[in-house]
């Protein structure tokens, strides 16, 4: 942390001293912003990526959490930053895909941001505990029909809470919000956690999240949201259940700027998460973590993301689920 | 295979020179870590984990259970010295550890510190050892119900830490249910209290509070009153604590180990309420009732067993279940998965010899954690020779530089500021800390397994006496609150029949 403050305070410096230098990009280090915690999903992910990535740019990477308000906190500080691409941020589906769609009040929108490069996916799957007596989808529809079924979140407004319903309404249930209750809890572990001691029925979340529960025997995995199989979980695909509006229901991992970012730099940063993505060490650490390493150029990335948000925004407002306050 | 057999192959997996090196290592980088005020264990375990990546599992893991062991020790140096606990755990440590320094005695409240921490740690590895399976399933009987009546019961420390006024107490405890509210709802989702301010919507950041409330005062208390004592040293006292001390204290020790333990099973409390709650029983069980909070040696030993204790078990749940207990228990589930390894039930199939290993790496850094608490109390003492006029200029550096480390957010200090106001304006008044903190934690606790066990059961209050767990708090919770009200009563027909002697 000493180090990473250091490094910031010195790129400031910097930054002010050659602010009108014409030098060739990147010159100085480059601040990454990360909006979520220490130790979470997204900052192993960016951590894991910034090794490769700190090569191919050839100057150092200072990564910072900017934790706080589900990933907002750090968003806002890259929304405000100057888009010399000396400031980038780790945007995450949480942060520029779903709060956006979720959230009323949300002080930033997709539009503050261009998104240089997607590298992650991470498949979504639902799961259940072996109590529940569910082996399927169909019976899992069938019980919800019954009513006094529930299902657990990360909290409201979490790609967890968004996941479940869109699952929901897309098997055929017409309203998903009352036909089944939502449990929500303080964090992704605590949501796996539900489902193991019974408080709630059913979970989707991302597959990294419940993996060593689905290997151990103590969930069961009813279905992937991807084309194919995920390797580990003996559960349909979304493509096998006839669901295949569901392929867009994944997490993902990125890279953003601030909106104003200059095409060359643009350009720049496709080439360097091209070289990073192909790194050996990098591509076993995230695979081991049950991650697909997918690279999207900047168009792909934006369509991607666009494409991610519309759907989403459409079955919030539909539903009537947005927070307003 | 036997047990032996086990413990035959995760000795080969961890008897050699890099293993216990890592761990070694471990326990300086963590007691190093907690002892700065703002570097919390979770963000020196978080630190640490890129470096594990090169290294085999099982030497990355030692090294980042021995930042953990080492770091909710090292948090009690600064409690001690200079009222700031270097982690939230070790927040309880404050209220008796701090007078002893004040009196000059830190060297003891230091050295007690560490032999309660050492027991404790023990206490903890050896149940994780031998009562992980049965624990682990203790941990999933906890619903949002059974929660609910722990954390009530937990909520009746509040008088064990009210000091002289319980009324005093309370209304502190009001005011940190009150902020804690900031923040999102968790069943709406819907900002509470947040002035429209995306800072606010995280809630106020918990370390800036933590230290806003203890060491700020502090430092305000030293400009407000100069020429007090300005240059006056401390020093480190009578050097150690004596066997006599340390066997005197010693059922507060195991007590506060075995409260530890559970606590520390269950996924989701952490290591303050436990430290709090070891803290208030030994208060409450001790003859010497009136001294604590004011340099009582054995509520150090049991604040820091209580945080200690939860340091082992909390690799319960994580080790036999694959669910992390706490923050740091989640990082550490992270190095398990980059090199490819599940915790959970199955791992003590696949991964028996590691397992094994592991525990004897525990074991062995209960014994690393003395001989480098020790060194670390000889370094650390000089602290405690710094003149003030030096001492409390640098605490306030270190102490925005660390609340600002956080989350590299200004905003954070700010929060430091308000609250360091707040808490100079308690101090000032007689108001004690230590409830606003305790409210401050359980409160949100409270709030939301209450909430998620109404959805549970779709609004029928019946679910909170569903189970035999919720019968026992309730009964607790029932005695508890029934010994306060007649200690409250007896001691109000004391002070009339003082009255009335006085005046005869």
């Amino acid at each position: 942390m000493k180090l990473s403050t250091l490094g910031l305070a010195s790129a400031l410096t910097l930054g002010l001293a050659a602010g009108s230098a014409l030098a060739e990009y990147p010159d100085r280090p480059v601040n990454m912003v990360i909006p979520y915690g220490a130790g979470g999903a997204t900052d192993i992910s960016a951590r894991t990526i910034s090794e490769p990535l700190g090569k191919a740019v050839g100057q150092p990477l200072v990564m910072s959490n900017i934790a706080g308000a589900g990933g907002a906190t750090g968003s806002v500080a890259v929304q405000n930053a100057t888009g010399d691409g000396y400031t980038m941020l780790f945007a995450r589906v949480g942060t520029h895909s779903v709060s956006p769609a979720m959230k009323a009040t949300l002080p930033y929108t997709l539009d503050d941001f261009r998104f240089v490069a997607v590298y992650e996916i991470n498949p979504i799957v639902c799961v259940t505990s072996p109590r529940s007596g569910i082996t399927s989808m169909e019976e899992l529809i069938a019980k919800i029909g019954d009513g006094g079924i529930s299902y657990s979140s990360a909290g409201v407004g979490s790609l967890h809470q968004l996941s479940a319903v869109m699952i929901m309404r897309e098997f055929g249930i017409q309203d998903p919000l009352s036909a089944a209750t939502h449990i929500p809890q303080k964090s992704g572990g605590a949501a796996a956690t539900a489902i193991l001691n019974g408080t709630a029925t059913f979970l989707c979340t991302n597959s990294s999240a419940v993996a060593s529960f689905v290997t151990g025997g103590q969930l069961i995995p009813l279905m992937v949201t991807t084309e194919n199989r995920v390797e580990g979980f003996d559960a349909p695909s979304a493509a096998e259940l006839g669901r295949p509006s569901l392929h867009q229901l994944v997490g993902w991992t990125g890279i953003a700027s601030p909106d104003d970012l200059p095409d060359d730099v643009a350009a720049k940063w496709s080439d360097w998460m091209a070289d990073a993505t192909q790194d050996a060490q990098f591509r076993e650490r995230m695979e081991a973590r049950g991650s697909i390493i997918k690279l999207m150029s900047p168009e792909e990335a934006n369509a991607f993301i666009r494409g991610q948000y519309d759907t989403f925004r459409t079955l919030v407002d539909e539903l009537g689920m947005r927070i307003e306050g | 295979m036997s047990i032996f057999d086990n413990l035959v192959a995760g000795l080969g997996l961890v008897a050699n020179f890099e293993a216990f090196l890592s761990l070694f290592i471990g326990v300086i980088i963590g007691t190093i870590g907690g002892a700065v005020p703002g570097m919390s264990v979770t963000m020196t375990v978080a630190l640490t984990l890129p470096f594990t990546f090169a290294m085999t599992p099982i030497t990355g893991i030692l090294l980042l259970l021995g930042v953990y062991k080492g770091g909710v020790f090292g948090g009690s140096i600064p409690a001690i010295l200079i009222k700031t606990p270097g982690t939230p755990a070790s927040s309880a440590t404050v209220m008796d550890g701090y007078p002893m320094a004040e009196k000059g005695e830190a060297g003891r409240a230091l050295g007690m510190a560490l032999w309660a921490s050492c027991t404790a740690d023990l206490i903890s590895n050896l149940s994780l050892i031998l009562f992980a399976g049965f624990l682990a399933s203790f941990a999933l009987s906890f619903r949002p119900p059974e929660f609910f009546t722990l954390i009530l019961f937990s909520l009746t420390i509040i008088s064990g830490v009210s000091g002289k006024s319980m009324l005093r107490g309370a209304f502190s405890a009001v005011m940190g249910l009150l902020l804690a509210t900031v923040g999102l709802d968790l069943v709406y989702g819907t900002n509470r209290f947040t002035f429209g301010d995306p800072n606010l919507m995280g809630g106020l950041n918990f370390i800036a509070v933590l230290i806003g409330l203890f060491a700020i005062p502090e430092i305000l208390s030293v400009v407000w009153k100069p020429g007090d004592a300005h240059d006056r040293t401390r020093g480190l006292g009578k050097n150690w604590v004596t066997f006599a001390e340390y066997k005197r204290s010693f059922k507060s020790i195991v007590r506060g180990s075995v409260i530890g333990v559970v606590l520390g099973s269950i996924p989701g409390i952490g290591a303050a309420p436990s430290a709090f709650l070891s803290y208030s029983e030994a208060r409450r069980k001790s003859p010497k009732k009136e001294n604590f909070g004011k340099g009582e040696i054995e509520g150090v030993a049991a604040a820091e067993a209580g945080n200690n204790g939860v340091a082992g078990a909390t690799l319960i749940p994580l080790l036999s279940l694959g669910i992390p207990g706490d923050v740091i228990t989640a990082i550490i589930i992270g190095a398990f998965m980059i090199h490819g390894l599940q915790p959970g039930p199955m791992m003590f199939v696949t991964n028996a010899d590691l397992i094994y290993g592991l525990f004897i790496g525990l074991i062995v850094s209960s014994v690393f954690l003395f001989f480098i608490g020790s060194a670390a109390i000889r370094v650390f003492k000089f602290v405690a020779d710094v003149p003030r006029s030096i001492l409390f200029p640098s605490i306030l550096v270190l102490c925005v530089y660390g609340v600002f480390a956080v989350n590299n957010n200004i905003f954070d200090v700010g929060v430091m500021f308000a609250m360091g106001a707040l808490g100079f304006v308690m101090l000032r008044n007689d108001i004690p800390a230590a409830p606003f903190l305790i409210a401050y934690i359980l409160g949100p606790m409270l709030e939301d397994n209450f909430r998620q066990a109404m959805l549970m059961s779709g609004g029928s209050p019946w679910i909170l006496v569903s189970s035999p767990i919720t019968w026992v708090f309730w009964g607790l919770t029932a005695l508890t609150v029934t010994a306060i009200v007649r200690a409250g009563i007896k001691a109000g027909r004391n002070a009339v029949q003082k009255a009335v002697t006085e005046e005869g």
